[in-house]
């Protein structure tokens, strides 16, 4: 039987990966990447203690959260084409119009 | 979950109570319709069409405030709570997206663009944010704050024909994100904790504002609960722009189109302030965390934000710089909001004070013709006085409010939180604040000298003739606009005992 505890740590080394990942990867969809694991390491805390604790409404936030991802992933995915179409590149590192 | 629970939440589905925010969602929608339903001609009333729209709703909230016959209490399950400070916070955002909606149509007007959907997200993201005041729960707050987000991310880079504005979009899409997971991390953690059967005080429904706040203070040691605490305000601090939170703000204001800044700058910081107010609720129990994690926030968000804001040359950066300065202060409001019972009232007075200085410098700027807003620095500013009094004087109130220089409303708005802060005996955080209000008032100075005594400039290259501002039209609406911003900066800051004295009644 896996104890709470370890899908806890499981979800938390989840997340540190996709926090770490975020700050320190250059390319952008890999970034993007990062950030859709954090999300999913939330879901699976979520739905740990939703299970272990009894209750729905953890299991219902995972809805709310996957939908809130979804909506995400689609603004975010147009806004890299777009700014590929101009660039053509998606490396962090090259995107420094932006600068005092 | 029996049936009687699902009886409860149907009879507290009182769905009257955010008629104005079904009203907004519903105009939002009729735009895109009236988009194909009109003939070509007849597109650019449909502009108008939403700030007429959004003024009648806005009359609705008002009278409802007036009147007293605002609706008190819980809804919706729980899921929203309804008082006083949401009220207020309506007719603020209501407020916010009128300027912008105006913003938006001078801004939109001078480029081929599709108009409709600006105005239609502007809408969706706005009664986004009139919930997101009035949440009493995670799951709502988290719901509503991600389709304002969204909805951000495709204003800040609307203007998709110009590089800079895509790179801000992506900016704030990663910084964006990255931020509203760790809240939703935070979310989940005071979830775990608050759902544990086998502490005293734990509940099924464990994200309910009041719930969790009965939930910690009956375990205010609970370890999960205070590293969820963390970074659900490490999250908010990310949205009001507060030290270390605040690298994108510089990047992402310059490269938004001028009236997402504008709703940057003034929606979005207050939606973070709504959510720290009900927030000092909800973890009254954790004040040991709570408070000196916000007053560390608030010292370094204020000497950041007003030394940073030295150097500029960009207008937009001196403003969203200038912003985070003005988060600075706000979270000396809600610091103050511990002992000082009025103080979530000077909040709001300064938060309004701030809309109304914004609007009237927003207004100034989106009037200087530049195609591309994004290089907008202090030299296009250049004798703005001269050339249309008008707008010089108007930018004259806007940034002396944002400075605090009396008589105006800004001044007000500072020195309520200032005696707040003496009052509650926050000696370091007041001389820390006092500290950036005399740095703030040098770059706000060199916005008003470039505007004001442009002839003081050296003369660097004879030959360039100083590119004069082509006749500036502001229209009927644009001067309605701008006399709006000004009149009001200029009356809350002589005569604001009725508002203050019907804020407290």
């Amino acid at each position: 039987m896996i104890s709470l505890e370890q899908y806890i740590v499981v979800s938390s080394l989840l997340f540190a990966i996709g926090f770490f990942g975020v700050l320190f990867r250059k390319n952008t969809l890999v970034i993007y990447m990062c950030l859709e694991l954090m999300l999913n390491a939330a879901n699976l805390a979520l739905i740990a203690f939703s299970r272990y604790h009894g209750g729905m409404g953890g299991n219902l936030f995972v809805f709310f959260t996957i939908t809130v991802a979804a909506a995400e992933v689609a603004v975010g995915l147009a806004i890299i084409v777009a700014l590929f179409r101009k660039r053509q590149t998606v490396e962090v590192g090259e995107l420094n119009e932006l600068k005092n | 979950m029996s049936a009687e629970i699902f009886q409860k939440i149907a009879e507290t589905n009182t769905w009257s109570w955010i008629m104005p925010e079904l009203a907004m969602g519903l105009l939002a929608l009729s735009l895109l319709v009236l988009e194909v339903i009109l003939p070509k001609v007849a597109h650019g009333a449909i502009p108008r069409i939403a700030i007429l729209g959004q003024l009648v709703i806005l009359g609705h909230v008002v009278t409802g405030i007036c009147t007293g016959t605002l609706p008190v209490g819980e809804a919706f399950g729980g899921m929203l709570f309804f008082d006083e400070t949401g009220q207020l916070f309506r007719v603020f955002f209501l407020g916010a997206s009128i300027f912008v909606s105006y913003l938006g149509m001078v801004s939109l007007d001078k480029r081929t663009l599709p108009q409709v959907e600006y105005f239609h997200i502007l809408l969706v993201i706005t009664a986004a944010l009139m919930l997101l005041a009035q949440a009493n729960h995670f799951v709502m707050l988290f719901v509503a704050l991600e389709t304002a987000t969204v909805g951000f991310y495709i204003l800040v880079s609307y203007f998709r024909h110009t590089t800079v504005s895509l790179e801000a979009g992506l900016k704030y899409l990663i910084m964006g994100a990255l931020s509203s997971t760790i809240l939703l991390f935070g979310i989940v953690l005071l979830y775990g904790a608050g759902s544990n059967p086998a502490l005293a005080g734990s509940s099924e429904d464990s994200l309910n504002f009041g719930n969790l706040a009965g939930f910690l203070a009956a375990n205010p040691d609970d370890t999960l609960g205070l590293i969820g605490m963390i970074l659900v305000i490490s999250g908010v601090a990310f949205k009001v722009g507060a030290f270390p939170f605040q690298i994108w703000i510089p990047d992402v204001y310059q490269g938004a189109p001028l009236p997402t800044t504008a709703l940057l700058a003034v929606s979005s910081k207050a939606a973070g302030f709504a959510m720290l107010l009900s927030f000092s609720k909800v973890f009254s129990a954790l004040e040991d965390w709570f408070y000196p994690l916000l007053t560390a926030l608030a010292i370094l968000t204020i000497l950041f934000g007003n030394f940073a804001a030295l150097t500029q040359r960009n207008l937009k950066r001196v403003i969203g710089l200038s912003g985070v300065s003005h988060a600075g202060f706000l979270l000396i409001g809600v610091i103050t909001a511990r002992t000082v019972d009025w103080a979530s009232i000077a909040i709001l007075f300064y938060l309004f004070a701030y809309l109304l200085a914004s609007a009237a410098v927003f207004s100034v700027l989106v009037h200087l013709n530049k195609d591309d807003d994004s290089d907008l620095t202090l030299d296009d500013l250049g004798d703005l006085a001269k050339k249309n009094g008008f707008l010089g004087l108007a930018l004259a109130i806007g940034v002396g409010s944002l400075a605090g220089i009396p008589p105006l409303a800004g001044f007000i708005g500072k020195l309520l939180i200032f005696i707040a802060a003496f009052k509650a005996e926050l000696y370091g955080l007041l001389g820390v604040a006092i500290v950036g209000v005399v740095v703030s008032i040098y770059y706000y100075f060199g916005i008003l000298k470039s505007a004001f005594f442009d002839l003081w400039k050296f003369q660097t290259d004879e030959e360039e003739v100083p590119t004069a501002i082509p006749g500036i039209d502001l229209g009927f609406l644009g001067k309605l606009a701008i006399l709006l911003a000004t009149a009001g900066t200029l009356l809350l800051g002589f005569y604001q005992s009725p508002f203050s004295s019907w804020l407290l009644g």
